[in-house]
């Protein structure tokens, strides 16, 4: 397969009011829109800002909303996008990042930042917010260290019911959800699944458990999610963050 | 200028950065920097699991650190230096028990405790792991006890070069990404842990942030890279992309086939089959497939599906869905097309001889993790154990460094003279990118790896290796003409990926430069032309000084009297 893919990829300095730029790729079988990005940087604008890591989907650090709809960017194959149109459709609230000039839904891929984060360059947005709600659950194991043997126990099926959780790479996708878009104190669905994370692990102290549940049933947290479960339905790493929380929600 | 100042200064924000950083805060007043969200490094990417002699299993009740040090040693081909290996070893299982403490949440046995699989070059179930996403739980957990602990980061600050005053260093010269701005980081401790470095190479597992930029810098400091010929060919990479497909999918039965559907490991190690160590795996597909026995000349098949749907989805759950997102294969129904890529870098920043591991010849600076050579991996490394060394020498070098009180040997004022001088290097450097009308670094960084993948991988001969070399050095004279946008700094990626080809040029230099004065094969060196280890002239360490511009080589004795060097058979 080599084939010509338009990209219309949103650009934005910081200072003045964001644009939307062209750029016409020759596509390759296996591309993806991270590579695409990268094409792009290299050959036509190497102003272009974008963030990345491992490539592998892995790391989190490539989360953009492409069509519309929050996906890694080195995960999304263009072939795929281009195959499976209809696949946007599916409902999610409406992202906007200013006016798209004249999307040809059907032939061009449009490639915008995270959703309701500020935009500091392209497609680099400031994440703080995100890591600032993170550090507020508590995310970690309150206990003195130990590196005596035997280790503490924990039975598989208990160490089974936390797996899904640690998938998270704490990408920012799910920061799709409506409520983030209005409420900037709302802890987040990521952050609200990593309380689960710890609340659930059947190591972890009573005191500590207290505390994290205590902070994230505060106004702002679990109680500010409103179901819509946009953010399961987007996660790239089938985390299901709002089942997550409907388990706190229940548990409590 | 813009100044920092610290008692210690962590590069990195990988898996051993971070627990020599959780270390020495406890004391000092530490910092980390990263070029990335810490989460976000390469240590997150491992997927098989660590290395530790608990003993848990049945079939791995009598293990010991004697026997995980002696697999790791011949492992090694015996480059490793012993002592090294040996307090690795000794430390494993406390680290395993520690990062367990800490909240990791390790995959258990039924008896609750910590499960542990085989893999390559070990006789018995020594592995621990948490499903096959073991380095992203660690990384995790590492992270979420500097949160708790309140270190000191540095997110998204780029480390350019080292400031030394005569032997001692003094601090760094770092660009804010964010802002673009220069920075002095004033401190006489620092601890390079910057990862690997291997893309240098197009065909890598590595993340594409693996540029080496500590070997770099350390090297233009006159600190020696060592030991950087050996560059662990991983044998199962996904056809395409080249993403890890972790050793755990053969340590749980996968079978390799040929296009004959042969097992052709059986001809090449009987006993060990596909568990035998990497460098010969890789070498086993490698010749399938040059000698016609591969699919489209490119691939072999990593069979999975006589484990059952169940196997897979509960042990490999991460190789299934990278299968499915970058290959189109679900791994339960046809077999992962794979071939060998540049995954490990044996090699890394030099350490002095009789001293403290971790320790370098310029005083106050360490390394740690991949980036270092410190060599507990000598010619090959065994899977498990580049996880195990992150802890055990992040601790310890923090351990160490917290017996003495922080000092300060060189004057503020000397210092500071240094960071500026240093500081306006740099500017000049970005400068006359800025304003030259040469060559575009994208350029040079593909044929970089080009050059690299073709004459420097898995099988090496004496004339393609000159041709490599001659060829990077070429290149090395191109990049002093390149053009690239400096005046805009923020956020200026084109900037750093030039930065960071800066480092890269200097290693694949010595990489090749190495691998061709190394005339015997050796681990993951394999030399056509000189088939057969040679201990007489070889059994040292290779030190490479950069010194006006010249390579020179100098050797450097390997630690040896714990186990008798032998003939290295699987």
């Amino acid at each position: 397969m080599s084939d010509e893919q338009t990209f219309l990829v949103y650009r934005n300095d910081g200072n003045g009011s964001p644009s939307y730029e062209r750029y016409t790729v020759s596509v390759k079988s296996g591309m993806t829109i991270l590579d695409a990005l990268f094409y792009i940087q290299d050959h036509f604008d190497p102003s272009l800002a974008f963030r990345y890591a491992c490539r592998g989907a892995i790391c989190g650090s490539d989360a953009l909303t492409i069509n519309k709809w929050p996906r890694l960017a080195c995960k999304t194959q263009i072939a795929f996008l281009k195959e499976n149109e209809r696949e946007k459709k599916k409902k999610i609230p409406e992202l906007y990042f200013g006016e798209v000039p004249n999307w040809n839904e059907e032939t061009e891929i449009l490639i915008e930042p995270l959703p309701h984060m500020n935009v500091v360059k392209d497609l680099v947005v400031d994440m703080e917010p995100f890591w600032k709600f993170y550090r507020e659950i508590m995310p970690y194991f309150d206990a003195n260290w130990v590196d005596q043997a035997p280790e503490k126990k924990q039975t598989p099926k208990d160490a089974k019911s936390i797996e899904h959780l640690i998938y998270c790479v704490l990408c920012g996708a799910c920061w799709a959800c409506p409520v983030s878009a209005k409420n900037k104190n709302y802890l987040g669905p990521a952050q609200l699944a990593k309380a689960e994370r710890f609340i659930s692990d059947t190591r972890l102290s009573p005191e500590h458990r207290e505390k994290v549940n205590s902070r994230v049933m505060k106004e702002d947290g679990v109680p500010a999610c409103e179901k819509i479960y946009t953010c399961s339905r987007v996660c790239p790493k089938g985390v299901r963050p709002g089942t997550a929380i409907k388990k706190l929600r229940e548990t409590t | 200028m813009k100044i920092e100042e610290f008692d210690a200064v962590v590069i990195g924000g990988g898996l051993s950065g971070l627990r020599a950083a959780l270390e020495l805060s406890k004391k000092w007043n530490t910092s980390i920097l990263s070029k990335v969200h810490p989460v976000r490094s390469h240590s997150g990417a491992a997927q098989g699991g660590m290395n530790a002699a608990l003993g848990n299993t049945e079939a791995g009740k009598d293990d010991t650190p004697e026997r995980h040090a002696f697999d790791t040693v011949k492992g090694s081909d015996y480059l490793a230096d012993q002592d090294a290996v040996m307090f690795m070893c000794e430390e494993a299982p406390k680290l395993a028990i520690e990062l367990e403490s800490m909240g990791a949440p390790f995959s258990r046995l039924e008896s609750g405790l910590i499960a542990q699989r085989p893999f390559g070059g070990a006789g018995l179930p020594r592995t621990c792991y948490a499903g096959d996403r073991t380095g992203h739980t660690l990384l995790h957990t590492v992270y979420e006890q500097c949160v708790r602990e309140g270190v000191t980061f540095y997110d998204e600050f780029f480390l350019i070069d080292l400031v030394t005053v005569g032997d001692q260093i003094v601090g760094l010269v770092v660009m804010d990404i964010r802002s673009g701005e220069l920075i002095f980081f004033h401190s006489e401790v620092v601890i390079l842990a910057t990862g690997g470095f291997g893309r240098v190479y197009r065909r890598s597992t590595n993340a594409l942030i693996n540029t080496g930029d500590g070997v770099g810098a350390a090297s233009r400091a006159g600190v020696p890279m060592q030991d950087m010929e050996f560059v662990q060919f991983h044998p199962t990479t996904l056809f395409g992309t080249n993403i890890l497909i972790t050793e755990g999918a053969r340590g749980e039965g996968g079978y390799l086939f040929n296009n004959k559907g042969e097992r052709f490991m059986k001809t090449i190690a009987p006993q060990a089959m596909e568990l035998a160590p990497r460098d010969i795996v890789a070498r086993a597909i490698e010749t399938e497939v040059r000698e016609g026995r591969g699919f489209e000349d490119q691939y072999v098949d990593l069979d999975l599906t006589h484990l059952g749907a169940e196997k897979i989805k509960e042990r490999l759950p991460g190789i299934r869905e990278i299968s499915i997102d970058f290959a189109g294969i679900d791994p339960i129904e046809s077999p992962i097309p794979v071939q060998p890529g540049q995954h490990y870098s044996m090699g890394g920043i030099g350490t002095k001889y009789g001293g403290e591991f971790g320790e370098t010849s310029l005083k106050g600076l360490w390394t740690i993790g991949e980036t270092s050579c410190i060599s507990v991996h000598g010619a090959n490394r065994l899977g498990g154990n580049s996880l195990l060394e992150t802890p055990v020498f992040g601790r310890h070098v923090g351990r160490i460094l917290l017996k003495n009180d922080s000092a300060k040997y060189i004057s503020n004022n000397d210092a500071r003279k240094a960071g500026e001088l240093a500081i306006d290097s740099i500017e000049a450097l970005l400068k006359k990118w800025g304003n030259n009308k040469g060559k575009n670094p994208v350029d040079i960084r593909n044929k970089m790896k080009e050059t690299m993948d073709r004459y420097v991988g898995v099988f090496r001969v004496e004339d393609e290796l000159h041709k490599g070399l001659t060829q990077i050095q070429q290149l090395q004279r191109d990049f002093v003409d390149i053009y690239i946008p400096t005046e805009n700094r923020k956020f200026n990626f084109s900037l750093l990926r030039t930065l960071e080809l800066r480092n890269m040029l200097d290693i694949a230099e010595v990489t090749a430069f190495t691998a061709l004065n190394r005339k015997e094969s050796r681990g993951a060196h394999a030399r056509v032309d000189f088939p057969k280890r040679n201990d007489r002239e070889f059994l040292h360490h290779s030190m490479v000084y950069r010194r006006n511009g010249e390579l020179n080589l100098e050797k450097k004795p390997v630690k040896l009297g714990i186990f008798e060097v032998k003939e290295r058979k699987y």
